[in-house]
Formats: structure tokens, sequence, C-alpha cells
């Protein structure tokens, strides 16, 4: 299994271990082995009697998925892929909670030393008490995470935080890099490769969770100052003490992505990930508003997501969209609905600055295919855009402002 | 395996508002997730059987025919009946889900108890006819 590679790793006894490696085989086998079964019997079995009775072809999504929804397949898929999600939390448990005092002292060192562990860089947290946690975090378990991002049990509490970072090695089985971390490195990366004459000053991630994906923008970027922020204090405090054992001089502060208290124009780049289909439909509209805001002239926007659906076929549409009906993700399908090109320039970006990419893993492909994507971008329309499987890519879109 | 601390609040495990079901009869996806917990436990065990040949090996220390000659001490015993009940707890928690809410509510909800069908239709809650499946 995927172990965690930092101080906040918890003590897990063998059976723990074995227990995440199985629920990261079954989370593997389901997601490669069972959803190209499922494939296979949609394209011999399905579409065609799909085609036989209507006379034509499935013409989106949500016609997949009415047609799937009776057959064995879709349901031994859904059932075990919910029964999986669920032991990914499960399997983190019962290290964490008997870990949770070692884990609170080991985080408050880190903390209290203004410091990291090498004394070379100096992170900072700010938390806002008495700040509102807004209802479509505070009210869901969002990918059937029990307590979400934000549940606390006591003072200066990190568990939720914990409970992410480890849930999500188990979930990745491998494919988010050993530091949990591919996407940022992947996309960093490649916009230094693809826009040499951008230098970032200052960098902004929204909504960074507990920063697995903040810090590589500062491995990219060294001389620029990296903020990130998020609504869930457990994550934020748990992100803070990781940077600094990660020795990595990141900046995160408890902030409403649709509320920024940064100044105008004050950032070269925003970014974000996996972060817009977690918001309901007009908190997205604001956020892309404040993103332009906080923007300077030039500077960039990037959203790394799950593809648009108008750019899917509609088999593809359907089985991304799964998590919208079946894991507790509400805004999901709203959000794969939405045109990217659309909200940015409703958000102020010209429609001649949109951009979007799709950039291989650079730790499933390595350096060399990963460069190579650089000059020439793969498309949109594959059946391993933004899908957790063997041969990864990354979406993403954005603006220059 | 040594417990959780138990001054703390336990973190909730339970999801707010449930898991969908696909089969016709929820009690498949049930009994599906309790195939699944069984054979996360048979694999943990042959993971740790397999570091403790490998260990006993290396060490030289296990004579062929010992393991099956051994019989366990009272104390031992007590201990693999306690590790047994978390065991079979584990492997039923998802009929838990159902029970616990009934058991934390308060005991008006007693006196007004919800109509439900009786009889063999009883088994699918009347929100399974939104078009998502029951959700417990
Ligand atoms: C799926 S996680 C993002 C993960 C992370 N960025 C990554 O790269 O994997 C979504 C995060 O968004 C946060 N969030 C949700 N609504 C927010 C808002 N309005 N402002 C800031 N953060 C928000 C949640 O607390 C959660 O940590």
């Amino acid at each position: 299994m995927l172990d965690l590679k930092h101080e906040l790793k918890l003590d897990k006894t063998r059976d723990e271990k074995a227990r995440m490696n199985f629920v990261s085989g079954l989370r593997a086998h389901v997601l490669n082995d069972m959803a190209s079964g499922m494939r296979a019997v949609w394209d011999a079995e399905v579409e065609p009697a799909f085609r036989r009775s209507r006379g034509r072809r499935p013409k989106d999504g949500p016609e997949v998925h009415a047609a799937l929804k009776p057959n064995e397949c879709f349901k031994f898929y859904s059932s075990l892929r919910v029964t999986t999600q669920d032991l990914v939390w499960q399997s983190v448990f019962p290290a964490l909670e008997r870990n949770r005092g070692a884990l609170k002292e080991k985080a408050a060192r880190l903390s209290r030393s203004s410091q990291s562990r090498s004394g070379k860089t100096r992170g900072t947290l700010a938390l806002r008490p008495g700040f509102q946690v807004p209802r479509s975090v505070s009210a869901l378990d969002v990918h059937l995470m029990a307590g979400n991002y934000d549940g606390e049990y006591e003072e200066g509490d990190l568990a939720a935080g914990s409970l992410y970072d480890n849930g999500l090695a188990v979930f990745s089985f491998g494919l988010m890099g050993q530091n949990l971390d591919d996407i940022g490195q992947s996309i960093a990366g490649f916009i230094k490769l693809k826009f040499p004459k951008l230098k970032p000053a200052k960098i902004l991630d929204l909504g960074c969770t507990i920063g697995h994906n903040t810090g590589s923008w500062k491995d990219h970027f060294p001389a620029a100052e990296v903020h990130g922020i998020d609504v869930a204090a457990p994550c934020l405090r748990y992100a803070h003490a990781r940077a600094q054992a990660q020795d990595r001089e990141l900046h995160f502060h408890q902030m409403d992505a649709e509320a920024l208290d940064f100044p105008d124009a004050s950032f070269d780049v925003v970014f974000s990930s996996m972060f817009l289909h977690e918001v309901p439909r007009k908190g997205i509209e604001r956020i892309l508003a404040e993103a332009h805001r906080v923007l300077k002239p030039g500077g960039l926007m990037l959203h790394m997501e799950l593809p648009p659906n108008s750019q899917l076929s509609p088999y593809d549409a359907f089985y991304l969209d799964w998590d919208g009906a079946y894991n507790n993700e509400p805004f999901y399908k709203p959000f794969r609905d939405l045109k990217p090109e659309d909200i940015c320039r409703r958000a102020g970006f010209a429609p001649e600055k949109y951009l979007q990419f799709v950039i291989p893993s650079v730790g499933w492909y390595g350096e060399k295919v990963w460069r190579e994507a650089a000059e020439r971008p793969p498309s949109v329309d594959s059946d391993k855009t933004g899908r957790l499987t063997d041969g990864i890519l990354w979406y993403c879109f954005g603006a220059f402002k | 395996m040594s417990a959780s601390d138990p001054a703390r609040r336990p973190m909730r495990r339970t999801i707010r508002g449930g898991r969908p079901y696909f089969f016709d009869d929820p009690a498949i996806d049930k009994i599906l997730n309790m195939v699944v917990v069984l054979g996360s436990e048979v694999w943990t065990l042959r993971e740790r059987l397999a570091a403790l040949e490998a260990i006993q090996v290396r060490q030289g220390s296990l004579a062929s025919g010992e393991l099956d000659a051994h019989d366990f001490s009272t104390e031992d015993e007590a201990r693999l009946a306690g590790e047994r009940k978390e065991f079979i707890d584990s492997l039923f928690r998802v009929l838990q889900v159902q029970v616990e809410e009934p058991r934390t509510q308060p005991v008006k909800a007693k006196a007004k108890p919800k109509a439900k069908p009786k009889g063999k239709t009883a088994r699918r809650p009347t929100s399974a006819a939104k078009g998502r499946k029951t959700r417990r």
C-alpha cells in the first residue's frame, strides 16, 4: 500500500495496513477491471438494444444511465463501488482513532515552531474564530466521508485532515503519486513548461484541503509566495503541520472562496483542483468572479477539474456522472453540465483568453510523454480524461486576465 | 489491538444521508457488502500469516506440525473471544445503520409510529419510488 511519507503518518498495525491494501486493490479492480467489463457489456448488448428499440444512439449521459441501470453488471459495479468507497474511510478510522492524541501532539510541535523541521521555511496558518462554514460543506458527508472536511470533535482538532490524507492514499491506489500530489506536480510543471515567461510572485490555491497539491506550486516556482485557502479548519491545521513536516513554506488561510479577503490584483496565478465540482452552481460563478478580481492583469486562472459533459461521449459523460448520482456529490453533475468557456466569460475573462489542457499524469506516463504533451496536448474526449484509472489524464481550464 | 482513547469523543463513522442501493432488494447490496468485508478480513489474515511465517522461517523457530498441535492458553482464548466479537460486529456493521436511527430517536417517536405497509411489500420504503434507490 501507498503509505504517507511525512511525519504525520499514522502508526498502523499489520492488520490495519492489510485492510487498507485490500481496499486499495479492490478499488483498482472495480475502477479498472469492472469498469471496462461494464463498457464491454454496454457495447455488445445494451447499446445495440437501445438502438433497436429507439432507432438511434443515446444522446447523452442520462440516457446511457437509464439504459444501463437495470443491467446486472451496472448493479454489481455500483454496489461494489459504494461499498468500497465506504471502506476507504472505514479502513482508516481504527488507526486514526487510536492515534488522535499522538497526531495532535506531533502537529502542535510542528505548528508551534515558526520554522519547519529543517528550519528552512516559515509557513503560516490563519484561522478565524467564529468562521461560518457554508452549508454546502457543513451539511454533507461528501463522497461518503463521515464527518466531512469540517467535522471537529475537540478543540484544535485535525483528525478530519488525517482521515482525508490517509483515505486519499487508499482511494487513489497509487494514481495520485507517492505524496498524493500528482495533480499539482503534473499541472504546475506543465504550466512552467508551457509558459516560460510566466514568473509568478504570488500564487493562490482555492479549496486546498490539506495542501497536498498546493505545495507543488512552491516546488516548481520556488521564488513565489504560495497561499492556500479553505473553509475547513481541521484540514487547514493539518495542511499547515503537513507543510512544515515536508519543509515547504506555504501560507494557509480559513476563507470562503466566494468572498476572498485579498485585495484586487494581488495574485499572478489563481489555481484550484478538484474543487469546483463540490460547490453549488451559484457559488462557482462567484468564485470565478473573485478569481478575476484578485488576479493581476495578465495573471492566470486555472482549474483542474472533471471534464465537461459537452466535450465527452454520452458513455463517458454517464461514467463520470456516476459520482453525482451515488457518491453524495450533489453539485457534481450541475458543474459538469456547465460549459467552462461560458463561466469564464461570465466571470469577466475575455473569450479569446480562454484556455484548456489535457495533461498526462507525470507519475503514470513519465517525464518524456508529459513533456511532449506541452507541445501537443491530447484531446479531451477520451475515456482516460479526469477518470481515476490506469493512464489518467488531468483536465484543466481557465483564462488569462 | 489497542483500543481508542476513551477520553476522546469518538469520530462519527456513519454517513449522513446513508448509502444508495442498486439491487431490487437492498438486502442483496447489504449481503454483498458483508462478502466484501469478509474478503477483506480473509486477506488481512493471509497477510498476517505470511508475515508470521516469514519471521518464523527466518528465525528457524517453527517446526513442522507445531501449528496444528497448538492449543491457546486461557488468557489467549479470552483475548481471541474479544477480537472475534469485533470481527463479527464489523462484518455486520452495514445492518447497524438501520438500527441506529430508531435507537437514538427520543422516546416520543414511539408514540406516533409511522404507518408502514405490512407483509412482503414492506421491504422497500416508499422513497424508492422517487427514482433513486432506497437510502437507509
Ligand atoms: C475535493 S476537496 C479539494 C481537494 C484538493 N484541492 C485537491 O487538489 O485534491 C474540496 C475542498 O473545498 C473546500 N471548500 C468547499 N467550499 C468552499 C468554499 N466556498 N471556499 C473555500 N473552500 C471550500 C472543502 O472544504 C474541501 O476541502
